[in-house]
């Protein structure tokens, strides 16, 4: 990937100079935040808030000091305080909007969590008492699971050597996985289903399928594995 | 059934489900649901409900309505019901979303308890646009038949009124075509039954059934509820075109022809319910709900009463509607969790429903209950 070596020049930059941005020879600035280095991050849970000044270590204390001293950053705006506000949900919905629709996206978004509670809740009445503990009704939590068994453990990147471009496999990161996960959820189902049936109808089923383990987007993570582990020999191309 | 969910659960509502029979609903039960058994449900309203109350249907295996004032007005009027003077006609409006057809419902399932004949029209814009077939009428040369509609309509009147189609009898002869026809003094159902056999003839056949039902229901042997969701669509436009690409009006349809003769209080013996809706209506903005915007110059001779927004504060009625919904998916809770997300829905149901365009906000109350029971 590209990225590391920007990441390693980044770092360097870092080092160099007491500031967190440098200027080195060759190497422009592309990303600038109107917010100078004294803006501190928005704290936007209300719990933190409520906690008594007794109750507080002394780390805690020093930064509630700050914020009455420093200027605070504007708050994105997708952004809520409220119960129902989900980060993992807002990449997703953000992921699905197309064209700036964001009011579209977040309707079908609310939509197929609706299905995915309709669902568990016919299920939870057809089945029987020893059963009824199984069943899982929440729908975020059905989401956060489904996500988690489709990011893939290991993934594959292409490294160039001798004129030919390999597939090696290699760790991912976080954001990566979680990307990788969010994004082939969406592209079966705008892909290979009927086009005629509704999007929060294809997710909701797509998304029970993954919570159970099956499914045709756990596949797509088991090749991905399989990939991975047919490509060992070239493990070594990897320098990072 | 309901006790073994409200035993584990935490009440956050005064005891919500009252088992009593429409006829029995007083001010007390104001915000409390009474909940109708599924069979009774196929039987009074084969159509009718809208689609989200079916989902719920569906999803929880019952049926609960809610018991609110418009409605509890409504059944007060009914109740006192003088069936000597022509038939009253009542006329329900409000906002989108506010529960106008709920209401509707209510009054249908009351007066079908009552052992009324209930003339329910689940929604009038359906007569007046996508209509697939639209045929010239063999008895009228001027009017257009709808078979398809038509046919549904009656086979859905004989599932909730089969009892007294024995009992009604014809008072003349009726001739189909030159073999076919119904004599004098043979039961409605027949005719019911040609109209669903040939579905040729479909609009006649409604046609000859609001008729008979009309001329004889002042005769005192049975009462008469005409229920009609969406009344405006008798008096707008239509989306329905002749084979010249002229439009269709309303009065060239032989079902709304008919439909407006019957809506007329010229007769006695029972009562005329409706409802103005702008949900399926053609060519209304979406911000149109008061009478004289959606029905026009005919709104004139209407007697308006029941506007359909809200004596119950929309908090309360919220509340009300997350508890069952939580106790029906039984769930038990812990307080302080379920009474943050109970104010984060409070806030964002506004008062009027339907009336954020492309808003973030969840706009509904029905969509910010179920929002509220997605999170839980």
């Amino acid at each position: 990937m590209a990225a590391p070596m920007a990441g390693r020049l980044a770092a360097l930059g870092r080092r160099l100079a007491p500031p967190a941005r440098a200027w080195l020879p060759g190497l422009t600035q592309v990303r600038w935040s109107r917010y100078g280095p004294s803006y501190l991050e928005p704290e936007v849970n209300k719990e933190v808030y409520r906690k008594p000044l007794e109750g507080l270590s002394e780390e805690e204390k020093t930064q509630r000091e700050l914020k009455t001293l420093q200027p605070i950053k504007a708050t994105a705006s997708n952004v809520t305080s409220s119960v129902f506000s989900d980060p993992t949900i807002s990449k997703f919905t953000n992921m699905m909007m197309k064209g700036g629709n964001k009011v579209l996206a977040r309707s079908i978004v609310t939509q197929t969590l609706e299905a995915i509670k309709r669902k568990q809740i016919e299920k939870y009445h057809q089945a029987s008492e020893e059963e009824r503990e199984s069943i899982e009704c929440n729908p975020y939590v059905i989401f956060h699971q489904a996500l988690k068994n489709c990011q893939p453990i290991i993934g594959l990147c292409n490294i160039q050597k001798g004129g030919k471009t390999y597939q090696v496999p290699s760790p991912l990161k976080d954001n990566r996985k979680r990307f990788l996960a969010m994004k082939w959820l969406i592209t079966e189902c705008r892909e290979h289903k009927h086009h005629r049936t509704f999007m929060h109808e294809k997710l909701s089923q797509e998304l029970l399928q993954a919570f159970n383990n099956e499914g045709p987007v756990i596949k797509r993570k088991h090749d991905m594995h399989k990939m991975a582990e047919a490509n060992r020999a070239y493990a070594h191309y990897r320098w990072w | 059934m309901k006790a073994k969910h409200s035993k584990e659960t935490v009440e956050l509502a005064p005891s919500y489900l009252t088992a009593l029979v429409p006829a029995n609903h007083a001010e007390q039960h104001e915000g409390q649901h009474y909940s109708i058994p599924l069979q009774e449900v196929k039987v009074v309203f084969p159509h009718g409900l809208p689609y989200r109350f079916q989902m719920q249907m569906k999803t929880f295996n019952e049926s609960c309505l809610m018991v609110r004032k418009p409605a509890l007005e409504l059944l007060g009027y009914l109740k006192n019901t003088n069936f000597a003077h022509p038939a009253i006609r009542y006329v329900i409006y409000g906002e989108k979303g506010t529960g106008k057809t709920m209401t509707l419902c209510h009054a249908v399932h009351y007066c079908a308890k009552q052992d009324w004949l209930v003339l329910h029209i689940p929604d009038a814009h359906l007569w007046v646009k996508n209509c697939r077939e639209l045929m010239q009428s063999s008895y009228n040369k001027e009017r257009f038949d709808q078979p398809l509609e038509a046919s549904t309509w009656l086979k859905n009147f004989k599932t909730s009124n089969d009892h007294f189609l024995k009992e009604i009898k014809t008072q003349q002869t009726y001739m189909w075509s030159k073999r076919e026809s119904t004599e004098k003094g043979r039961p409605l159902g027949e005719v019911v039954e040609q109209g669903l056999t040939r579905v040729k003839n479909a609009s006649d056949a409604v046609g000859v059934v609001l008729k008979e039902l009309k001329k004889q229901c002042p005769l005192g042997s049975f009462r008469l509820l005409v229920a009609v969701d969406g009344i405006n669509a008798l008096w707008g436009r239509t989306t329905l075109r002749k084979k010249d690409k002229s439009a269709v009006s309303p009065e060239e349809l032989t079902l709304v022809h008919n439909l407006r003769k019957m809506v007329v209080n010229d007769w006695n013996g029972g009562a005329i319910v409706t409802t103005l809706s702008q949900t399926g209506s053609l060519f209304k903005p979406r911000s149109a709900y008061l009478p004289h915007e959606l029905l026009g110059k005919v709104s004139t001779h209407w007697t308006l009463s029941f506007p359909s927004r809200f004596p119950i504060t929309v908090s309360e009625s919220l509340r009300a509607v997350i508890s069952i919904t939580l106790t029906a998916s039984g769930f038990n809770m812990r307080e302080p969790v379920q009474k943050k997300g109970e104010m984060n829905c409070c806030f964002s149901a506004t008062p009027t429903p339907g009336s954020w365009n492309g808003s973030l906000l969840i706009s509904d109350t029905k969509e910010s209950s179920l929002a509220a029971t997605a999170a839980f």
